[in-house]
């Protein structure tokens, strides 16, 4: 490679080797060096691709971190507080809702005071949801108790992840810390970043084993009782332990960081400052934009003016000090926060920055605030001109015109309103009549009449078309399908996911009858909410004015990793019996983010987090078995469906209709296709899920008040094909069909065979 | 040392590309970005604009070069590139071609001359250079980004086409070494094939830079909590872009009208009409495909029981002449 050294790296005392990486990138790298002991993680955009870089060393064999695929942020907090008591290393990352999930962990951690590093990719946090950069989420993270490094770009990135470890370990902090980066400003920009060549020079910054001398759950010799119950005054002196030790946090990294200097020639002061020896108006912004506003500085000092720009280093603790030192001289500062602290008449950093004023005696400083970039808008050299615009007249005047508002909001056309485009769907056209379902009292269960499809084309499809799928998708085709044996109105809540994204973005809809949305851990109970408000009203006779002519039927539509993160949610509303369906399409794995394992991908599967190579060959442990978990809680109707079977699926829905409107939950799921993460052909979709059902992988049944029946026998119709037969039409699966992985084939063969011989069994026999 | 041909104020180099989902530009993006990073041995940035889109839906890469000590702040899309790379033609209506700079380079895809693209687009003061790489894709079987890549290596002298046959050898190499020798002759077949062309016209005095269009809906207007109140307006959308090259092509007289389509369909495309049949029972008649929705993922073809649905080679302007539109209850006006 042709690249000139000298012209990179400063004086330096540990060999470097450049690489070109994204922010995330970094965080891995910087981890698999470090190579903890553990990472319990769950894929959140922009977050997850760190867990996937560490997944892709994993496999080439160049880490052994036990990465633990948890089944929601709050489990992979538990994980990773689990595994933290246990003396080894602990590394995480997450994002926006994943982190306000885990929230109520943060300081059982701090308090507890068992050091880890988590990445924090800054994400503007739901609802409505926006999956883009800014610091919302971050600053939940403010009264956490976790120290907090903030990083700029991927160079930094990587140096605050080293840091961390070292600063969480510290006798004098003993901490977890948080490495804040901004999400895909920094976590999916590739730069040219410096690193450690050696793996020996980390550890021998970081230090080969975390410090000796603190207790831990896994010594035998020393058995100790973590996380007690307390009373004051015992509690208020264990949070003053944990604030002294905050505090410390600033002198450790100060330490840290000079040893660091010292190591790689690059530097992190606790404030970064830039051209403020004589600035008279300054700008405070954190992370990427501190690096924007630099050019903007330079621009205004060509013109003349005294400008300058402060952006913290770490923001837990508070630089207070330095700060009202940098400003000491400085006769204005705007200072713009990419998060709101709603109704505290700035943002967080504003009012702290106010604070370290007025603390060290400043009041003469003219501060105002700005809330921008919020959603991921940008923070372009124009916006940072604004900033320093409102600086220098405020300055001019000794005034400030107005001390807090927001940045980047637009007001629209009063004059405009959003118009109605559809007609609501027309009852009649719903209520077919096409379908028949009656309870036969001698069997106690339902018999089913449905049309040729044909006949049912006249019904109107749920959804409108113009959605954001990808080609080939099999959600579509699949829950069109399934409402197809629905008569009359429906109510739906999606949860999060691909079915959610691409049929809602603002401000179009897909949606044609009253949806909602709610994040995929709480769908079954947002719904069971509504379901319970519709019959609480209509038994107040608050729906006659409407002439409501039919109960709504309510449809939960969630993936497959919905019923992972909320799992515990559906139970729940399964166990206290709403009168509700919940339909999830099972594509096995976390299409929405990436392509990420999720407890229903087959075992050996190749996924983003389970992949193929020298180390590994796909997921290592086998499929969920949601519908008999489901089965399990003795709801009256669970089925499996498929739209390479349409007749059965439209039978099933027309029953999950009934029980659902007279009996109560109702839960199905449909495997359907993704042909991107699939690695199959667009047009292949229906084929392979057929496959899927011929083979026995994913037997079509129904468990109708307790009694499962088969409904479509490949066996009895001499349809029967091998595993092989499925997993050779997909590239996620084709290396299982390679002769190393014969071991790993049988062992998923022989799952297969032994739930379809318990599930036949359970067919054969009504007790069962 | 490489040096670059031009830089803006700040010193960089700029250069975009503008696809769909599904193309490989985010991929063609990062090998160029690698290839004058590590290659080339300039400094540089690149990032790919991200949204929650699928396989289908536009997307972006950015690439700024420049020469060392030259600081990398911004972290903001590229307004005014030097080179932009379009990926799929149809997103020149859709303004991809946006802010080139002023004797810039615009490298599409198309199986149009670089004249009638220029007469067609409102392109100005900038070289225009095509290249058929969807063609070559089908016909090489690969991918059109490889094509893409070889066309935009071309544009930007100053990087070596040795160095990125060699990643391309290295990164398929150790898992498809069949896959290498197919890609690198796509590679050099998009080097050697494209045609270009000077727009003559003066440059805009201020190239138009892709503003976001401002929504008329904002704090005074948008309805409360970010309700949309306009259920099933998806369907104002055309979402023909998503075809890549093929489509589903109906033939009436053989069709049994037996749904298995309509059940296949993805994208809610076909449309029915009640009708009585010959025995005067009123019946279900497919009447065709609505194209605007219409991916081209041909698992109604797959579906169809007949040879009433075939898969074709999308010719431009079928679609138009053949769209069957579907029929929507709207609130009259």
């Amino acid at each position: 490679m042709a690249i000139d050294y000298s012209k990179e790296v400063r004086q330096e005392r540990v060999k470097q080797r450049m690489v070109y990486e994204s922010g995330n990138e970094m965080a891995a790298y910087a981890a698999h060096q470090i190579d903890y002991h553990i990472m319990g993680y769950f894929p959140i955009s922009p977050s997850t691709e760190v867990a996937q870089h560490l997944d892709l060393m994993k496999t080439e064999g160049k880490h052994g971190i036990r990465l633990v695929p948890s089944d929601g942020e709050h489990s992979s907090a538990g994980i990773c507080y689990g595994a933290s008591t246990g003396g080894g290393r602990v590394f995480n990352a997450t994002s926006a809702q994943g982190y306000l999930y885990m929230l109520e962990q943060m300081p059982v951690q701090s308090g507890t005071r068992f050091p880890m590093v988590l990445n924090l990719v800054c994400r503007s946090v739901s609802g409505p949801l926006n999956i883009h950069g800014d610091h919302s989420d971050l600053y939940f993270a403010l009264n956490t108790g976790w120290p907090i490094l903030m990083c700029r770009d991927p160079q930094a990135v990587y140096d605050m992840n080293l840091m961390a470890l070292k600063l969480a370990e510290d006798p004098e902090v003993r901490l977890p810390v948080m490495v804040a980066y901004d999400g895909y400003f920094t976590s999916h920009q590739k730069r040219r970043v410096q690193t450690f060549e050696d793996r020996a020079d980390v550890m021998a910054f970081v230090g080969e084993k975390s410090p000796e001398g603190f207790a831990n759950a896994l010594d035998r010799e020393n058995p100790i009782t973590i996380g007690p119950y307390m009373n004051e005054p015992d509690y208020m002196n264990n949070r003053y332990q944990m604030s002294q030790a905050m505090y410390r946090a600033e002198a450790v990294f100060e330490r840290i960081s000079a040893e660091y200097t010292e190591l790689t020639g690059r530097e992190y002061p606790v404030l970064d400052q830039y051209r403020m020896d004589d600035a008279e108006v300054a700008v405070f912004v954190m992370n990427s934009a501190s690096e924007s506003i630099k050019d903007v500085v330079d621009e205004l000092r060509a013109k003349g003016i005294k400008a300058g720009s402060i952006a913290p280093n770490l923001i837990r603790p508070f630089p207070q000090r330095q700060i009202a030192e940098a400003l000491k001289h400085v006769r204005a500062i705007t200072v713009g926060d990419r998060a709101d602290s709603c109704g505290a008449h700035g943002g967080n950093m504003l009012n702290e920055v106010k604070a370290a004023l007025f603390t060290h005696g400043n009041r003469d400083i003219q501060v105002m605030g700005r809330v921008y970039g919020l959603g991921g808008k940008e923070f372009r050299a124009e916006d940072g001109r604004h900033f320093f615009d409102l600086a220098i007249e405020a300055a001019a005047r000794n005034e400030v015109a107005v001390p807090f508002d927001f940045y980047g909001h637009t007001p629209g056309d009063p004059l405009q309103s959003p118009k109605r485009l559809l007609k609501p769907l027309n009852f009649d056209d719903l209520k077919t009549g096409l379908i028949t379902v009656t309870p036969n009292p001698e069997t106690g269960k339902l018999a089913v009449k449905i049309p040729p499809l044909r006949s049912l084309t006249k019904k109107p499809k749920r959804l409108a078309p113009g959605h954001g799928a990808c080609p080939g998708c099999g959600i579509f085709s699949g829950l069109e399908l399934f409402f197809k044996g629905i008569e009359g109105d429906i109510v739906t809540l999606f949860h999060t996911g691909c079915a959610m994204v691409t049929t809602t973005g603002y401000p179009h809809s897909s949606h044609k009858a009253t949806y909602l949305h709610n994040l995929f851990q709480n769908g079954a109970a947002t719904l069971s909410g509504l379901v319970e408000m519709f019959w609480e009203r209509k038994r107040r006779g608050e729906f006659e004015a409407f002439g409501l002519q039919e109960d709504f039927t309510f449809v939960m539509v969630t993936g497959d990793g919905g019923m992972d993160i909320g799992m515990g949610p559906a139970i729940g509303a399964a166990l206290r019996g709403h009168r509700m369906i919940i339909v999830e399409y099972d594509n096995e794995g976390y299409m929405n983010t990436g392509a990420q394992l999720s407890y229903s991908t087959p075992l050996g599967h190749r996924t983003s987090t389970s992949g193929v190579g020298q180390a590994q060959q796909g997921k290592s442990f086998h499929h969920k078995d949601t519908a008999q978990i489901m089965a399990a809680t003795n709801i009256p109707y669970v089925f499996t469906g498929s739209e390479a079977y349409p007749q059965d699926l439209v039978k099933k829905a027309a029953k999950a209709h009934w029980y659902a409107q007279n009996v109560g939950l109702v839960y199905g799921k449909i495997l359907i296709a993704c042909p991107l993460n699939w690695l199959s052909p667009d047009d292949q979709g229906a084929n392979i899920v057929d496959a899927a059902v011929s083979s026995n992988f994913f037997p079509l049944y129904e468990v109708e008040q307790g009694i499962t029946t088969i409904t479509y026998n490949p066996e009895e119709k001499n349809k029967k094909v091998p595993v092989t037969d499925w997993l050779k039409r997909m590239g996620k699966t084709r290396h299982l069909l390679k002769p190393e992985n014969e071991a790993a084939l049988q062992d998923f063969e022989r799952e297969v065979e032994l739930r379809w011989n318990r599930l036949k069994a359970k067919h054969e026999h009504p007790d069962l | 040392m490489t040096v670059l041909p031009e830089v803006n104020q700040l010193g960089f180099f700029e250069i975009r590309l503008e696809s769909i989902g599904g193309l490989g530009a985010n991929l063609a993006g990062k090998m160029l970005a690698e290839a004058g990073i590590v290659g080339a041995g300039v400094d540089g940035v690149s990032f790919s604009s991200y949204g929650s889109e699928k396989k289908g839906s536009p997307v972006k890469a950015h690439i700024r070069f420049c020469e060392f000590g030259t600081p990398i702040r911004d972290t903001s899309p590229i307004e005014h590139p030097h080179v932009i790379g379009i990926f799929h033609e149809a997103l020149l209506a859709s303004g991809a071609a946006s802010g080139i700079r002023p004797g810039g380079m615009i490298l599409v895809n198309s199986a149009h001359s670089a004249q009638r693209i220029i007469e067609q687009s409102d392109v100005r003061g900038c070289t225009v250079a095509v290249l058929d790489a969807t063609r070559i894709a089908m016909e090489e079987k690969n991918k059109v980004n490889m094509a893409m890549l070889g066309g935009l290596f071309r544009l930007c002298g100053f990087l070596d086409p040795a160095f990125m046959k060699d990643v391309i050898a290295k990164s398929l190499g150790k898992k498809y070494p069949q896959a290498v020798e197919q890609a690198i002759r796509v590679f050099e077949r998009g080097y050697a094939e494209i045609q270009t062309m000077e727009s003559l016209a003066p440059a805009a005095e201020e190239s138009a830079a892709a503003a976001a269009p401002e929504s008329p809906f904002g704090y005074l207007n948008q309805p409360l909590g970010g309700v949309v109140v306009t259920p099933g307006s998806s369907l104002l959308k055309d979402l023909s872009i998503s075809r890549s090259g093929m489509l589903p092509a109906f033939d009436p007289a053989t069709c049994i009208h037996c749904a298995q389509c309509d059940t296949a369909c993805p994208d809610l495309c076909f449309v029915w009409e009640e009708q009585p049949d010959k025995r005067g029972r009123m019946q279900m008649f497919l009447q065709g495909i609505d194209y605007q929705y219409c991916k081209g993922c041909l698992k109604c073809v797959e579906a169809c029981p007949t040879d009433s649905l075939s898969r074709m080679l999308e010719e431009e302007g079928y679609a138009a002449a053949n769209r069957v539109k579907q029929r929507f209850d709207f609130v009259e006006a």
